[in-house]
């Protein structure tokens, strides 16, 4: 039975990493704690992106938007909610902005949807900050009450670990297999009875549900919040491409990139944000061209084919440089030959 | 409000979209042709910006003639990147909807880089120089020069861009191409060249563009992102595939945009832009400026 | 059967206009269980578009289409598919990277999927026994040695037959086959249309079949549609069809150009 062991093998490497990041603080410095902390919000963002646009190819770039409508809803609300009601609350504005937002859009071309994703952070930013203007006055909020330290962490925590089991799980199911036949050939699926419209509509629903959760619990690290700070485009790009470099049909490449990336991010962004921008895109662009299972896929074997890849190449270059030069003038020297018996 | 302020509205609106109606060309050539979703279209408008403000305050050069020079800085720059970056996925992908797909996400990767490449080497802040800001005017009516000039260089490159459409062998085998790819190679349409040579026209346009905005505009690295997302606004409501469309659907957002602000809010420009572009998919998808001819 | 009193599928007047260019005109035919029927007609004459809008690819510019009755016009493939209606196309779109049986599993959980006896066990209710699971649809095509290879290591003709088998998996009423002996041998041929024929006597099924290879669809079928030019120019039995004036002149210099030639004689068999 492959697939029941392919299950245990994950729900325990699952485990395993939960109760790590468990015991994570209690023997680690703050600093580490704080990475770890960053780490796990980008493997529940990555993990649930994941799900829907690897398989759909559906490349939604709205995780910011649904991130910042999860923040702002802790900063207006956390006074008269709970904490968990708080994140709830934020998580379902997401899902029912992402259904909207489907419903008209979802229905286009991938390549469309994504770069109309990519205008819905601005426009949900300009939205809000209108709103706020007009209606209720103010331009930021001030975040008074804040849980402790403990329990965000381990909400994130939960939100990471509930992110990956949900990909375990859709998998298994008739709406992963959905998913899985809209991004082989989505018309095809349709004539053998799958509804696609519902189907990606729910998919991008699911991930609004955590970046807005997410977005709610992260909140509240800042003191100060104002559309501009929480609807930053830069945390759902860097989600798109951890995903992309790990491997976006996996279920783990989304994981190890995060932990890889957010490490390498805490390091080098605070002194050189451009420099690892720029060493991000270079790294989504060679995986692109020559990795396209993300880091995930990496075997011996790709190795090996890289490299004899190279090796007919070059070998290619020198074939054209010097024989094609041969070819050319034994041709030119038979056509003249030819010529003469006209 | 009196007949000149409604002009003005919609001349300022005119302007705004010539400079939509040139990156939406672009951005047509490249997506029409080759199904290249460039999303970074809008940060090599950026470039061309940056190339305009640096080599003006540097050595005084007038920004007038560096438009051109952008233009061929940038051609050249997108053949070397259409070289690099897409070729090769033309031959890995196995379907068309992998190869736009794969297409998007290398463009994501090459926003980064580009952005952060200007935002590093020229920092984050506003730039920006001042040129022709003399207003000019026309009887109660008033403009400033740079703007006018903007405008109207806008126009003519996207007019001349549609002439080489129409008019020359180039063009028309390029049209060929983007309706009916397999028919146009069997006549011997070399799409090898083609492609390149098209990409790096596309990405020339955007530096246009973006030269043009430096006249009359502060510039920053972050300037690309929006007009990348209104260039393929305009691309859908002008027809996907249609030059004079992209034009025509340009000038017309421009116009609706600056109509819209006015009456309401500037804020809500994007909201507007995005009502318009949903509209037009629900009603009349194969665009506002087409003929009614879905494709086959 | 008493059922017949509404037909399987209404096709009314349907029309698919594609700017200045009419593919399918004011097209209308109905069909009834247990139908084993030929559509044919030269090139271009609107055969593929035809099929495309009775199962809900393409939604028609004008004219009406239902499914026992209930009006489908305008709906998508997964509605004409959750009606029994279920088609392959021309050419093989499987699952690459999925293995044949999942391939065939996709329409079993989807479109083919039925009520259970017990509500969550038992097995399902109004499902032919031939098409009761994956292995058993597999039998039936004959692609049960390559169930586990993944369907793009298999040959064109078995994918087409794969293709066949995963419009089966959704347990259809109506079969629509698009030009699934394209390419092939005459024996082959012979060997489709025998297979062809067995699904639709076994499963009870209404078959449409699209043809270029005229002369063997005229064997097998017991009704044919003639399309030219995206209009209907005959519906009726094989041996008429054969002998009709604008059917002949449609065809010039084709197949089944004069009577007294030995189409005729095959078909009369």
């Amino acid at each position: 039975m492959n697939s029941r062991q392919i299950l245990i093998r994950d729900v325990l490497v699952l485990l395993a990493f939960a109760g790590w990041a468990l015991a994570l603080p209690h023997y680690a410095s703050e600093f580490v704690t704080s990475m770890a902390l960053t780490c796990l919000m980008y493997v529940a963002l990555s993990s649930s992106w994941g799900l829907f646009c690897g398989s759909t190819r559906y490349l939604s770039l709205a995780t910011s938007a649904f991130f910042g409508i999860g923040a702002y809803t802790t900063a207006t609300l956390l006074g008269q909610f709970g904490w968990v009601e708080t994140i709830a609350i934020g998580a379902g504005i997401a899902v029912v902005v992402a259904i909207v937002m489907g419903a008209a859009v979802l229905h286009l071309r991938g390549t469309y949807f994504a770069v109309l994703t990519f205008g819905m952070t601005e426009l949900i930013l300009h939205a809000v900050t209108y709103f706020e203007k007009s209606v209720t006055g103010t331009v930021g909020r001030v975040l008074t009450v804040v849980p402790e330290n403990q329990v965000i962490y381990l909400t994130v925590l939960a939100l990471a670990v509930l992110a990956v089991a949900v990909s375990i799980w859709v998998r298994r199911t008739r709406f992963g297999l959905a998913l899985m036949g809209i991004g082989a050939d989505e018309q095809r699926a349709q004539t053998l009875g799958v509804n696609t419209r519902l189907v990606k509509i729910a998919g991008f629903a699911i991930t609004a549900a955590f970046a807005g959760a997410v977005g709610a619990a992260m909140a509240v690290r800042w003191t100060y919040i104002d559309p501009h700070t929480v609807f930053n485009p830069f945390i759902g790009f860097q989600t798109v491409l951890i995903t992309l470099i790990g491997g976006v049909l996996t279920l783990w490449g989304p994981l190890i990139a995060a932990i890889i990336f957010s490490v390498l991010a805490e390091s080098l962004r605070l002194q050189f944000p451009q420099i690892y921008l720029m060493s991000l895109g270079l790294l989504l662009i060679l995986c692109v061209l020559y990795l396209p299972g993300g880091l995930a896929s990496l075997r011996w074997a790709t190795f090996k084919g890289w490299w004899t890849d190279t090796r007919d190449w070059a070998k290619d270059l020198k074939r054209e440089l010097s024989g094609e030069k041969e070819r050319e003038k034994q041709r030119a020297k038979r056509r003249e030959k030819e010529s003469h018996f006209v | 409000m009196s007949i000149t302020a409604w002009i003005e509205l919609i001349a300022s609106g005119l302007i705004t979209g010539g400079i939509y109606a040139l990156v939406a060309l672009g951005l047509n050539l490249q997506y029409g042709l080759m199904r290249i979703l460039n999303i970074a279209h809008g940060e090599f408008l950026m470039v061309g910006a940056y190339l305009t403000w640096l080599v003006q305050t540097s050595f005084g050069i007038s920004p007038l003639l560096m438009v051109p020079v952008a233009f061929l800085v940038l051609m050249a720059l997108g053949v070397v990147v259409h070289f690099l970056c897409f070729r090769r996925l033309t031959a890995t992908s196995p379907n068309l909807d992998v190869f736009e797909a794969r297409g998007l996400m290398v463009a994501f990767g090459l926003m980064f880089l580009v952005q952060n490449f200007v935002s590093w080497m020229w920092g984050g802040d506003l730039r920006g120089y001042d040129y022709l800001t003399e207003p000019v005017k026309f009887g109660e009516m008033q403009f400033a020069a740079n703007k006018l000039l903007v405008f109207f260089l806008a126009l003519v490159f996207a007019g001349a861009l549609i002439v080489l459409m129409r008019m020359t062998l180039l063009g028309k085998g390029v049209r060929a191409l983007m309706q009916s790819a397999i028919g146009a190679q069997l006549m011997g349409i070399d799409t090898k060249r083609l492609h390149p040579l098209m990409f790096g026209i596309g990405l020339g346009l955007s530096g246009i563009a973006g030269a043009l905005l430096s006249m009359a505009y502060t510039i920053t690295p972050y300037m690309g992102q929006p007009y990348t997302v209104t260039a393929l606004i305009v691309i859908t409501l002008g027809g996907f595939g249609s030059m004079g469309g992209a034009l025509i659907g340009g000038l017309f957002l421009g116009v609706i945009e600056a109509l819209g602000m006015h009456f309401t809010n500037p804020s809500l420009k994007a909201l507007l832009s995005y009502a318009v572009f949903i509209a037009v998919l629900l009603l009349r998808p194969e665009g506002l400026f087409t003929r009614k001819s879905r494709k086959a | 059967m008493s059922e017949h009193a509404i037909p399987l599928l209404e096709a009314h007047n349907v029309t698919v206009r594609f700017g200045g260019l009419v593919a399918v005109d004011a097209v209308s035919a109905n069909f009834t269980p247990g139908e084993l029927v030929g559509i044919i007609g030269p090139n271009g004459a609107g055969k593929t578009t035809f099929f495309n809008a009775i199962s809900g690819v393409l939604a028609p510019t004008s004219g009406r289409l239902a499914a026992h009755g209930r009006n489908l016009t305008g709906r998508g493939p997964h509605r004409f598919a959750a009606h029994g209606v279920a088609r392959t196309f021309q050419t093989p779109r499987v699952f690459a990277d999925m293995p044949v049986a999942a391939n065939i599993e996709f329409g079993l959980k989807f479109a083919g999927k039925r009520r259970r006896k017990y509500l969550f066990w038992g097995d399902e209710v109004d499902v032919p026994w031939a098409l009761r699971d994956a292995t058993s649809i597999l039998a039936l095509i004959g692609l049960s040695e390559q169930a586990a290879l993944p369907a793009s290591a298999i040959t064109p003709s078995q994918q087409r037959l794969l293709e066949i088998g995963m419009a089966l998996a959704t347990r259809p009423k109506l079969l629509l086959l698009d030009e699934v002996a394209a390419g092939l041998t005459e024996a082959e041929v012979e060997e489709m249309a025998r297979l062809i024929r067995r699904l639709r006597d076994e499963l009870d099924l209404t078959v449409i079949w699209i043809e270029h290879a005229v002369t063997t669809l005229l064997r097998h079928v017991e009704r044919v549609i003639v399309l030219h030019q995206g209009r209907k120019i005959a519906d009726d039995t094989p041996h008429n069809v054969v002998r009709n004036p604008e059917v002949i002149e449609a065809y010039l210099g084709d197949e089944m150009a004069e009577p007294g030639s030995e189409t005729e004689e095959e078909v009369a068999a």
